[in-house]
């Protein structure tokens, strides 16, 4: 009887540390310096040794659609006027090319978080830099594992309306706290790696950029690449210390730009 | 979180067809070896009744403006009519091969019908790996050189140009609708039977349901994704892997479904004292059904759905594509049934 408990106790031990040893080791090796690999995400962090700690990364483990994974991203800083958040850049470094966005915050942001669906090609580690306007760099990096590639192609399907916009947020702001912004528009983000069926290169053909200004003064900036998924979803903050307007303008290759506003209310 | 309701409900939505699968005996397969060969005359008659009720559904739901159809996989501008019409024949052939379809299948395995289990796991796995695996860069440059792009998505969409868009959806939905439930109640051992009638219906109305509970219920404006309703290939693929992987994914309708067909199937054999165990008798028989279960998972991933996913589901939706896969579904079962390489009902 005691015996049978000892074994149990021992494969429950074994079982323990089999599953937990992969996810013991695997951010270690993956924290080893992945952004030298990538130039541009070399040239954002430096010499110096960055901080590896205050990035949370939701990715789910497991990815059945690499053409739309969910990226949320946390930097754990406060967003002060003298201590902020300025740049956020996500690298997937093994996607036809590895910069995926850049988000670019304010201390009007209020918090340094955003939430979008990225394409991934294959199974990969995908690594954030961030940097403070003080200079501090702040890396982080999770591995994701797809299923199905991002670059399957799926023939056909534009979707209608091209360039409608939607916007969600909330009806009454807190003066200085932070509130959601949910933002979409209808776009095919056309990597420029996929053929017709005649066999003709689409040419690239993407929303490059997204902007939202607070009575005029830019508070938040977007810029996308080709590996931002279809139909750009975009979730950040913004903290207005007063009642005012939100103007916000999605800008796509061949000069299209969109326009959306929303007026912010202030409560006590 | 309207995520997990459109999971409840799509558990809710299969444990009902499981319930009246396992009761009815619902089935494209043996319904078509009933009308052309020997067998039960009447369950044709249930699909067909079920595929007119489904079409006047669902087409009601998207008229009203509840559930965009043309935001499902099926009415395609493009596609291959090749890869489509083999790949029905494909899954036609594979069901009469292992007498039944996927869906047919789920319902025997909650009976405990354990050659149903056999070929549910060799139909995901085919399934899966010509949707994403080994076989998928294959089908993607075959349905590359033989696709082609067409105007119109769907039947109403060929006509309605010349009658407008609502008179030539109704015009079709009466014409088709109005031919299928003619055949069905034409047949006197049909229209005796309440049962099989109820069948039908219940049936028909759980493909609207589907529609409305992902194209209503779960529409999310920030987050398009095609709506979906009841369909088999694809989803016992994904559950297979949400079996394996579901830590890491997020449990979806189709998953769902499936589970519920399982578990409504058993849940209405048990008290009707008909779950037992059952096997194969011999060898040449799982030969068989395995040829059957790929055919099927490569046919139907090919064909965008099964007897049901595109039968009842994509029909419904009047695509194109979907008439495509139905016109191939039917000539693949003929052979079976019919003619030189047809094969006898299974003796177990």
């Amino acid at each position: 009887m005691a015996g049978s408990t000892v074994t149990r106790r021992t494969a429950l031990g074994l079982l323990g540390a089999t599953m937990t040893m992969p996810l013991a080791l695997r951010p270690a090796a993956a924290q080893a310096a992945w952004w030298r690999a990538i130039p541009d995400a070399a040239a954002l962090v430096g010499d110096a040794a960055p901080a590896t700690d205050g990035i949370r990364i939701d990715l789910p483990l497991v990815s059945e659609d690499g053409s739309a994974v969910d990226l949320g991203l946390t930097v754990d800083r406060p967003m002060t006027q003298d201590s902020f958040v300025a740049e956020l850049h996500v690298f997937a470094d093994r996607n036809p090319s590895p910069e995926v966005a850049a988000f670019f915050f304010s201390p009007l942001s209020g918090r340094a978080a955003i939430a979008t669906r990225i394409r991934l090609n294959e199974s990969q580690t995908v690594g954030v830099v961030a940097r403070m306007n003080t200079g501090e760099v702040i890396v982080g990096s999770r591995d994701v594992v797809v299923t199905v590639s991002g670059c399957l192609a799926r023939v056909g399907g534009t979707a209608p309306g091209l360039m409608e916009t939607r916007v969600r947020a909330p009806t009454r702001f807190v003066a200085g706290a932070p509130g959601e912004v949910t933002t979409l528009i209808n776009h095919p983000m056309e990597t420029g790696l996929r053929t017709t069926l005649a066999g003709e290169i689409l040419p690239e053909n993407i929303v490059r950029r997204f902007l939202a200004a607070f009575d005029r003064a830019t508070v938040f900036e977007a810029r996308f690449h080709r590996s931002v998924a279809t139909n750009p979803y975009l979730r950040f903050f913004v903290a207005p210390p007063r009642p005012g307007e939100l103007a916000l303008r999605w800008e796509a290759d061949g000069g299209l730009v969109a326009d959306a506003r929303v007026d912010l209310a202030v409560g006590a | 979180m309207p995520g997990e309701t459109v999971v409840w409900l799509g558990l809710a939505i299969g444990l009902l067809f499981g319930a009246v699968g396992q009761y009815s005996g619902f089935c494209l397969q043996s319904g078509l070896r009933g009308w052309w060969g020997e067998g039960d005359p009447r369950k044709v008659r249930t699909f067909a009744l079920a595929a007119a009720i489904a079409l006047v559904a669902s087409q009601a739901l998207d008229a009203a403006g509840l559930v965009p159809l043309e935001r499902s996989i099926y009415p395609l501008a493009t596609f291959s009519i090749p890869v489509i019409l083999v790949g029905g024949a494909l899954f036609g052939y594979g069901m009469v091969l292992a007498n039944g379809c996927g869906a047919r299948a789920l319902v025997l395995l909650g009976s405990g019908n354990l050659r149903s289990l056999y070929v549910l796991l060799i139909l995901g796995v085919s399934a899966q790996a010509t949707l994403t695996g080994l076989l998928a860069p294959t089908r993607v440059s075959v349905a590359g050189s033989t696709g082609s792009t067409f105007a119109a998505t769907t039947l109403p969409g060929v006509v309605g140009d010349a009658l407008g868009p609502d008179l030539a959806r109704w015009l079709a939905v009466a014409v088709i609708g109005g031919a299928l439930l003619a055949f069905a109640f034409a047949n006197r051992a049909f229209r005796a039977s309440p049962s099989q009638i109820a069948a039908g219906l219940v049936v028909g109305l759980l493909v609207a349901a589907g529609w409305y509970v992902t194209g209503h219920v779960g529409a999310d404006d920030f987050d398009p994704r095609p709506v979906a309703s009841l369909t088999f290939i694809a989803p016992i693929a994904a559950g297979i892997q949400y079996v394996m992987l579901s830590t890491g994914i997020a449990l979806g309708f189709g998953v769902a479904v499936v589970g519920g067909v399982i578990a409504g199937s058993a849940l209405m054999a048990i008290p009707r004292r008909q779950f037992r165990l059952a096997g194969f008798s011999g060898p040449g028989l799982m030969l068989r059904y395995a040829a059957g279960a790929v055919l099927m998972g490569v046919g139907g991933a090919l064909a965008l759905g099964c007897s049901i996913g595109q039968g009842l589901t994509g029909f419904s939706t009047l695509a194109l594509a979907s008439l495509v896969a139905v016109a191939g579904i039917l000539i693949g079962s003929a052979l079976g049934i019919r003619g030189p390489v047809s094969v006898a009902v299974p003796s177990q």
